[in-house]
């Protein structure tokens, strides 16, 4: 099954080879404040790939994709998303953020707002939908995610998986052309990983560019087209999932990989 | 121990819940646990009962019983001798009789106090209206503005048949009332956007905003009160004049806007920066953000310094009595100069002190509902 999956991924993202890629960094660097936290950051994404993007903590990981819709800025180098350039241009952020759909490791619902309200805002206030349309469209969303049942509750009143379920529903509702998972699983109870997996493997099957931060190697072999690992702020390797993890080339992915295996 | 706990687990696999243990309360057993449970307790619980009668009745005995309701006129002189035979062992309720439309009112002209008592009517129906949250919604501007206009026609007069009444002649719960709702009406959207300024990126913005809360909140509101009074009218070109009453206004507007803003900037603090970095990957504007995750979140948690603020600063206005601005407060003692009535205080303050103890009590009382109504999403 997992086999099939990869296959036809392989060979959508093979079939759009020739569109513009949806993400390229080049020779990206940042620094908080004398530590050197990405270090000549080059990377691209084709439109329809699913990245996974592993490393041990404080490699830098999150950091890279926070700054593909700037909640981090970097301070050297070009980071091109969707054929726009991120700079300080206000509109142009704008329109990379409509188009960027991002899930946080801690949910970062708005707890004062309804599941449904938390879906339909976005789309409502940025994309300047009709309430009734965005509502129709939220519900559309949770059933994909399969909670249209708590749609009228709030988030504080669901568990930790549903939370992130609603999560990826809330960041689909804006139509992203790129969806970014910044260690969505991290805060689950292990019994709810496997729901918030399954979400992201439908979407993947679904020809989503998807950058993923996450240790779930079953997921890495299952969905993505490339893995790359970064370590103290360096992409050190990166490959197809089944060659990157059974042949690592370098000590560092081999100490990591170990720990990891040791660790499940 | 684990033995113990596997065992009496193993022991019966599939349990049936069991119902939690019958509270054993009702009025008997609650005393007993909570007021006579040791004898220091029952000690301390008898001597308060004590206490709590004695002065229980003392009041009533002073206001209800001994109490003087109305005393003989004289021509226009009231005799308050009955009242001074008493010696403090009664309430002479008579003052309150005889002096309660000056004290509500003033000076303004006797004839026509339908018009400010019409306008303490429309400011509390005004609050009421504002407070019930099916209004809540752009409806409430219009009214408010329509509200106001109304109240400055009437105690301004000179339009519509109304005789004209300056300024100088207003006085008592309107002029409380004025301040207070005029005061925190714009001191409040002024503190939000302060403490945005304050939490902004942009220096300029921000030193403007740090600066403005820390001069005014630094200096007493009495000086900045003298200031606007005082001082203000010496930048003026000769022959312009801003009324008194506006000048106070602003100076008690500044001053809560300080206030409110440390208030309101504590709420932002509060919030996590995972709920910024979601609005913000969402590509929600600053102004969209801030208006729909980040202010509705963040006064929803600070409702109860805000309303504490609220209420000191309805009992602040009645400092504007050290420039000579007719409050409730500085009618009261006005009212006890005459001297008939001199040295009948307590009457007059316990008066005044109830009519304050109303609104503080109905705001403090509508905020702990509001609290609760729109915190509903923190329960589970």
């Amino acid at each position: 099954m997992g086999d099939t999956i990869e296959t036809e991924g392989r060979f959508a993202s093979a079939m759009r080879a020739d569109a513009p890629p949806a993400i390229v960094l080049q020779d990206v660097n940042k620094w908080f404040g004398a530590l050197h936290v990405l270090r000549d950051i080059n990377l691209t994404v084709a439109t329809g790939e699913r990245v996974v993007v592993c490393g041990p903590s404080g490699s830098g990981k999150s950091t890279m994709i926070r700054c593909i819709n700037r909640l981090e800025q970097h301070q050297q180098g070009k980071i091109m998303v969707d054929g726009i350039e991120l700079s300080d241009d206000l509109r142009s952020l704008d329109a990379i953020r409509r188009e960027v759909g991002m899930v946080f490791q801690s949910f970062n619902l708005f707890p004062h707002l309804t599941v449904l309200e938390n879906c339909t805002l976005a789309p409502i206030w940025v994309r300047r939908m009709p309430k009734k349309e965005a509502e129709e469209l939220a519900m559309e969303y949770l059933e994909r995610v399969r909670i249209p049942e708590q749609a009228k509750k709030y988030p504080g009143q669901l568990s930790g998986g549903q939370q992130q379920r609603v999560a990826i529903a809330r960041a689909l509702c804006m139509k992203p052309k790129i969806m970014l998972f910044d260690e969505p699983t991290s805060a689950l109870d292990p019994e709810m990983i496997k729901e918030v997996l399954d979400t992201m493997v439908m979407l993947a099957e679904t020809g989503m560019t998807m950058i993923c931060v996450t240790h779930e190697m079953g997921f890495a072999r299952q969905v993505a087209d490339r893995v790359v690992f970064m370590d103290r702020g360096e992409i050190v390797e990166s490959g197809e999932p089944e060659a990157l993890f059974s042949d690592p080339k370098t000590d560092r992915l081999r100490l990591f990989l170990s720990q990891i295996l040791r660790g499940h | 121990m684990s033995d113990v706990t596997l065992n009496a687990a193993a022991a019966s696999p599939e349990a049936a819940p069991r119902a939690a243990p019958v509270t054993s309360t009702g009025t008997v057993a609650w005393l007993r646990a909570n007021l006579f449970s040791s004898w220091i307790n029952t000690a301390v619980s008898l001597a308060l009962a004590y206490l709590l009668v004695r002065w229980t009745i003392g009041f009533i005995d002073w206001a209800f019983i001994n109490a003087i309701w109305t005393v003989p006129m004289q021509g226009n002189v009231p005799q308050t001798q009955a009242c001074r035979a008493l010696e403090g062992s009664g309430a002479c309720w008579a003052v309150i009789g005889e002096k309660h439309r000056f004290i509500l009112f003033g000076t303004y002209p006797y004839e026509e106090h339908w018009r400010p008592l019409l306008v303490c009517a429309l400011f509390i129906a005004l609050y009421v209206v504002s407070a019930m949250r099916r209004f809540w919604s752009w409806v409430l501007i219009p009214i408010w503005v329509g509200t106001l206009t109304l109240i400055g026609v009437l105690m301004w007069g000179g339009v519509l048949g109304l005789s004209y009444v300056p300024q100088e002649r207003w006085g008592g719960l309107p002029i409380t009332l004025i301040l207070s709702t005029f005061g925190l009406a714009f001191a409040f959207p002024l503190a939000v956007l302060v403490a945005l300024g304050r939490r902004s990126k942009l220096p300029a913005i921000k030193t403007l905003c740090v600066l403005y809360v820390e001069l005014v909140r630094g200096v007493p509101l009495i000086s900045l009160l003298f200031m606007a009074s005082v001082m203000f009218p010496l930048f003026l070109p000769e022959g312009m004049n801003i009324d008194k009453l506006l000048r106070a206004q602003v100076a008690i507007t500044l001053f809560a806007g300080a206030y409110l803003a440390e208030v309101v900037r504590a709420g932002l603090q509060t919030l996590p920066r995972g709920q910024y970095e979601a609005a913000e990957a969402l590509g929600l504007s600053y102004w969209h953000k801030t208006g729909l995750i980040i202010l509705p979140q963040a006064l929803r948690l600070v409702i109860p310094p805000l309303v504490n603020t609220f209420i000191g600063f309805f009992k602040d206005t009645s400092l504007v009595l050290i420039i000579g601005i007719f409050d409730l407060l500085t009618a009261g003692k006005t009212a006890i100069v005459e001297p008939a009535w001199q040295g009948f205080g307590i009457e007059v303050y316990v008066f005044v002190g109830a009519i304050y103890l109303v609104f503080c009590f109905a705001m403090s009382k509508y905020s702990q509902d509001l609290e609760r109504d729109l915190n509903q999403h923190r329960r589970r």
